[in-house]
């Protein structure tokens, strides 16, 4: 295999003759096993979309259950058959439902949906290279994540049910088959698409890291390289250095579910049987999984934070305020990321002395998060702002970070953590900051990079009504949760009725459920905007429709494979020469002049 | 019927969305693209503002409406969860002010400098000062709530003062078992691989410290004033003892025991009282998910006077107690419980 | 163009670099494996295990075959295509040994008592070096794609990258093993 793809790559290396290929691509070679990253990352983009799909109508489902626990819906039954009898869902299905919602949207949407789809896309176009450094391996990579696709849906339709433990998995619960009927088959596919799930980033990352180090164009040294491109960067280097971990972790509790041993289980009597294994430790697989589960956050937001910089420049008409600082806050960020894991644990029984460690280190993160939101707000000061679809997106972001990350200094303090912890606080916390947040930002990614994807404009007027619904339906949904939180109200309950301290939340969980539908609908107008404006979206007439300096759009309309029909072009400047010396922009193939100011 | 109804509701608003949206796309083209452009740019800058505004107002709406029923008005319900509440009020200050004001100067610059004909971008890249200011203060705010934190945290996971009243609480699929230590104040040795239907703690009475341990389902009984420290245990999954009233929380994890310890401030009684709620119950939630009837898992703590407590506790049957006593009635002849005897009678002893 | 390609030439061969990145990923399976050794040890339950002997000849096969694949390599460069094939030759035949010594050793442990199931100490174990010998096992399946490479009579195209790919990986499961056995006698 890589024999013959370095024999590939040495050859589009050597000479300059792509384009001339393409009268050989088969619709097969152009559309289905393309090496081409732009084509690799609109499977992305595409799958995800289809991924987020399911687990938005997930979280319909399960929400209906919430805010209507008294009422039947036939039409359920229909759909479900057993697991819905009597038109309201069963306990083991809506466990089902909410763990599928959290594994489809952390990992298929927003790490392979989003780092997929935009480090493929930008990566090469802005750093300027033709390809990625192993088109072959980048395309094993979707090819895998289509894979673990294929395994995780199967899994929604097996017998006993997929797999129901949350998406964190915490074994005993996803060890053993008499627990919960969720941990039979369905938690085993689980697993192993989860392990192709970790093949494919591992793949994509090793490509993306390799990518930026090497293959940058003339000029393109490091520091001129746009945020978006040193988010992804950070991203791939947190994927590839935390997933391996969790796939160990994985593989310990496959051993555990099926060959007997005892990692994680010990004292355990269960449905009446008493297990033989002792010895083992169920604390030891959390920090296994957070490990990963803590980077893994910032593999969904670091993306996200890179194309909102960027595009909140580009459309401020200005540059990005302190770039390096920018740049450093991200370093930071993903070094930080490593560091902290065990505050997700600060209930377990963890050593205080090691609790108040990640204390210290979890509240340093504000610390770059704030550099990184006073300088997008500086950014914005004085600009001269566009609100295209991609900025209204992008300035979106911005307010549900800084929401959604305040609140994490309270969860981040383990004397409030211990109040807080696993209650809808939380809930509303990371859908705020890291959920609904990394949406906005892929959000405002396909509506700025669209034009350069599909060569057409997605439709306006369906665009703004999009963003208004959804930042409106998002803080409409997740902010009264921070009071049911405060309230002791606990996550992950099927029904709060027979509750006598939740039970006041019955017309706020209503509500909640009520306002989420709405925006569930409204997703399914950008999905329409999506694939409609694909096909019969305004076409796309000028090279650098939003006026920006980087590589990208000195492609032609719709680049082939190789993205530059001629010669890659030489970077002379940063990415952020916005309203410079009287220009409104300059792009970074220009030369710098003679008597250009310096800053 | 009425679903369908909803579904044939929803299409058609869809269809007039994208009538409109497509007409809007039209008529951009006939008035001119830029000048389209420019019009929506203002519409929508003056929506941000108008964001922000009733999201401020809806903030303090949403306050108003709630506040009531989270669990700070009626003050802790132990005295250690007093302090979470002062770290609470203050960590809410501090990023209160924070997100108001950020908050305000995002969609304000958004609203203020969109885009006009009279002024042009301002080019400024960086400030070395200013970027230092805020990697300083954010940095000194968060060493406080860092001190505050950590002091509050080191309290209240030190180990629980000497006069502490113990009680062991056991999580299973999907209720929980307490047990008391009895006269002896010590609990019986307990080995999971002891149990049964009826010993369904496990617990090994072959130790004399076993003979006077209560065990209780559901309901826990604990004095008013007095340190209770509770040592935690699972026998399946991890399960969680989450105490909102005593703003307390920790995990129930097989095989290894844990702690958390608390001292209850108010009766049940005096919390229907504080609360204006006659059916005021403390109740113990399991907070990690732990299979089909995780919602359900339900404990129930009665916080009495010592005096409540000591006439119930009198009136409570020794586990050992009820279990064999039973056993001998079946026997033909029903004599005093000889240990020695029922200890053989126990399975899988070794 | 020309002027771009002359500073990629420059830099690291792009797939040698992705490989590097591999290993650091790789790596950090392993620390993932042996940090959670390292605190499983320290809790209850642990019993102690002596290495079967023939992990020590394993571990002489294998830096055996990193001498000699780190010869074909030369070979190769020098375009000793005889000597070249011989060598991977040798080297392959070295990796399956290995794996089948690391197999025997296994079998010799179940033997002893020291089963799967019967510790967590014991458990790690198994999947430690039971992994380490999946990574060798994919290092003999790229070894045997070179090897047929080298004996196809239809491409003549000497190209260092593939041997050289290869060579890098063989010894980094090299190294990896020698820290998993000093690891596994240091950490009992």
């Amino acid at each position: 295999m890589s024999v013959a793809t370095l024999h590939h790559a040495d050859v589009h290396g050597a000479h300059d003759t792509h384009h001339e290929h393409h009268h050989h691509e088969t619709f097969i070679t152009k559309y289905v096993f393309s090496q081409d990253h732009k084509m690799i990352a609109k499977q992305f983009l595409i799958t995800g979309i289809i991924w987020a799909f399911i687990g938005g109508l997930f979280s319909v489902l399960f929400r209906l259950q919430l805010g209507y626990p008294e009422s039947t819906f036939p039409w359920l039954e229909d759909i479900f058959g057993h697991w819905a009898a009597g038109g309201k869902l069963k306990p083991e299905f809506y466990y089902a439902l909410v763990t599928m919602h959290g594994t489809i949207l952390v990992f298929f949407v927003l790490t392979a949906g989003l780092s997929g789809t935009f480090a493929n896309f930008l990566i090469p176009l802005q750093v300027g290279a033709r390809d990625m450094a192993s088109p072959m391996l980048n395309m094993l990579s979707y090819w895998f994540f289509f894979l673990a696709s294929i395994i995780m849906f199967c899994s929604l339709f097996v017998q006993t049910g997929p797999a129901s433990g949350g998406w964190t998995i915490y074994p005993p619960l996803s060890a053993l088959g008499d627990a919960s009927s969720g941990s039979k088959i369905g938690m085993d596919l689980w697993l192993v698409s989860m392990a192709m799930f970790i093949v494919s980033s591992l793949l994509g990352g090793l490509n993306y890291i390799s990518t930026i180090l090497n293959m940058r164009t003339k000029g393109m040294s490091m520091t001129r390289m746009p945020l978006t491109v040193w988010a992804l960067f950070f991203t791939a280097v947190l994927g590839v250095l935390s997933f391996p971990v969790l796939l160990s972790g994985a593989i310990l509790l496959l051993f555990d579910r099926n060959l007997g041993t005892s990692f994680y289980l010990s004292d355990i009597v269960v449905a009446g049987k008493i297990l033989p294994n002792e010895g083992g430790s169920a604390i030891l697989f959390q920090h296994l999984f957070w490990f990963l589960g803590h980077p893994e956050v910032y593999i969904i937001l670091l993306p996200a934070m890179g194309m909102s910089s960027e595009i909140i420049s580009v459309n401020s008409r200005k540059p990005i305020f302190g770039y390096m600082a920018m740049v450093g806050s991200m370093f930071a960020i993903a070094i930080l990321a490593f560091l902290v894991w065990a505050h997700h644990m600060f209930v377990t029984g963890l050593n205080p002395f090691l609790g108040s460690v990640f204390v210290l280190l979890t509240l340093l993160i504000a610390v770059p998060s704030a550099i990184k939101v006073f300088n997008w707000l500086t950014t914005l000061w004085k600009g001269s702002i566009r609100f295209t679809p991609g900025m209204l997106f992008a300035i979106g972001f911005v307010s549900l970070f800084i929401s959604g990350g305040l609140t994490g200094i309270f969860l981040g303090n383990s004397a409030l953590d211990v109040h807080l912890h696993d209650t809808y606080f939380v809930v509303a916390h990371f859908h705020i900051v890291m959920g609904v947040a990394s949406f906005f930002g892929m959000f405002a990614g396909v509506y700025h990079w669209f034009p350069k994807m599909f060569g057409r404009y997605l439709n306006n007027t369906m665009a703004y009504i999009h963003f208004w619904v959804t930042i409106v339906g998002a803080y409409l949904i997740f902010w009264p949760m921070h009071y049911e939180g405060l309230a002791g109200m606990p996550r992950r309950y099927f029904d709060y009725s027979n509750w006598e301290s939740f039970k006041q939340f019955a017309s706020l969980n209503q509500f909640i459920s009520f306002v989420a539908m709405i925006v569930f609908a409204v997703q399914l107008l950008f999905v329409f905007n999506f694939f409609y404006s694909i096909f019969k979206g305004r076409k796309v007439t000028s090279l650098n429709p939003w006026g920006s300096n980087t590589l990208e759009w000195t492609t032609p309309l719709r680049p082939g494979h190789g993205n530059w029909p001629g010669e890659i072009p030489e970077v002379h400047r940063g990415p952020y020469d916005y309203g410079k010396d009287g220009n409104e922009f300059i792009p970074q193939t220009t030369p710098v002049g003679e008597h250009e100011s310096h800053h | 019927m009425k679903a369908f109804l909803m579904v044939l509701l929803g299409v058609l608003i869809f269809v007039v969305i994208f009538q409109i949206a497509k007409a809007s796309e039209y008529v951009s083209v006939l008035k001119g693209e830029e000048k389209t452009r420019r019009q929506n740019n203002r519409i929508n800058a003056f929506l941000l503002m108008g964001l922000l505004i009733f999201g401020l107002i809806g903030v303090w709406y949403c306050n108003e409406l709630y506040y009531g029923k989270t669990l700070f008005p009626q003050g802790s319900a132990s005295v250690e969860g007093e302090k979470i509440d002062t770290m609470l009020y203050i960590t809410i200050a501090i990023t209160g002010v924070v997100f108001v004001i950020t908050q305000i100067l995002l969609f304000w610059f958004s609203y203020k400098y969109q885009e006009s004909d009279n002024r042009k971008a301002f080019y400024y890249p960086h400030n070395n000062k200013l970027e230092l200011l805020w990697t300083t203060v954010p940095a000194i705010f968060l060493t406080v709530l860092v001190v505050f934190g950590l002091k509050y945290w080191f309290k209240i996971t030190a180990d629980a003062p000497s006069n502490a009243l113990v009680v062991e609480v056991t999580g299973h699929q999907f209720a929980w078992e307490f047990r008391y230590p009895g006269a002896d104040g010590v609990l019986g040795k307990k080995n999971f691989k002891l149990t049964t239907s009826k010993n369904n703690l496990g617990v090994d009475f072959s130790d004399p410290a076993s003979k006077d341990d209560i065990h209780l389902s559901n309901t826990m009984h604990i004095p008013v004033g007095v340190p209770i420290k509770m040592v935690i245990h699972s026998q399946d999954v991890i399960h969680d003892v989450g105490l909102p009233h005593f703003r307390l929380k920790m995990d129930a994890v097989p095989g290894i025991p844990t702690t958390q310890w608390f001292t209850p401030k108010y009766t049940t009684a005096e919390m229907k009282q504080r609360t204006g709620n006659p059916d005021f119950t403390y109740e113990i939630a399991c907070d990690q998910l732990c299979g089909a009837n995780h919602f359900a898992m339900r404990g129930v703590i009665i916080v009495e006077t010592m005096e409540e407590y000591k006439k119930w506790l009198a009136e409570q049957k020794s586990e050992y107690a009820t279990l064999f006593e039973k056993k001998e009635e079946t026997k033909p002849v029903a004599d005093s419980v000889a240990p020695k005897q029922t200890a053989q009678v126990l399975p899988a002893q070794k | 163009m020309s002027s771009v390609a002359m500073e990629q030439q420059q830099k690291i061969h792009p797939h040698k670099f992705t490989l590097w990145v591999a290993i650091g990923s790789l790596v950090m399976m392993f620390a993932g494996l042996t940090s959670a050794y390292i605190v499983k040890r320290n809790q209850a339950n642990w019993q102690t295990f002596d290495l079967p002997v023939l992990f020590w000849y394993s571990t002489g096969v294998i830096v055996l075959s990193s001498v000699t694949i780190f010869l074909a390599t030369r070979a190769f460069r020098e375009r000793a295509m005889l000597k070249y094939r011989r060598l991977l030759a040798a080297t392959l035949v070295l990796g399956v040994l290995f794996i089948a010594l690391q197999a025997l050793g296994f079998q010799q442990l179940w033997a002893k008592g020291i089963t799967l199931q019967k510790n967590v100490s014991f458990s790690f174990l198994y999947v430690i070096v039971g992994l380490h010998a999946a990574h060798v096992l994919g290092g003999v399946i790229a070894l045997l794609l070179l090897f047929a490479k080298a004996f196809s009579s239809k491409k003549r195209i000497y190209n260092l990258v593939p041997i050289e790919l290869a060579g890098t990986y063989w010894h980094f499961v090299d190294v990896l093993w020698i820290y998993l056995l000093i690891f596994l006698m240091m950490i009992r």
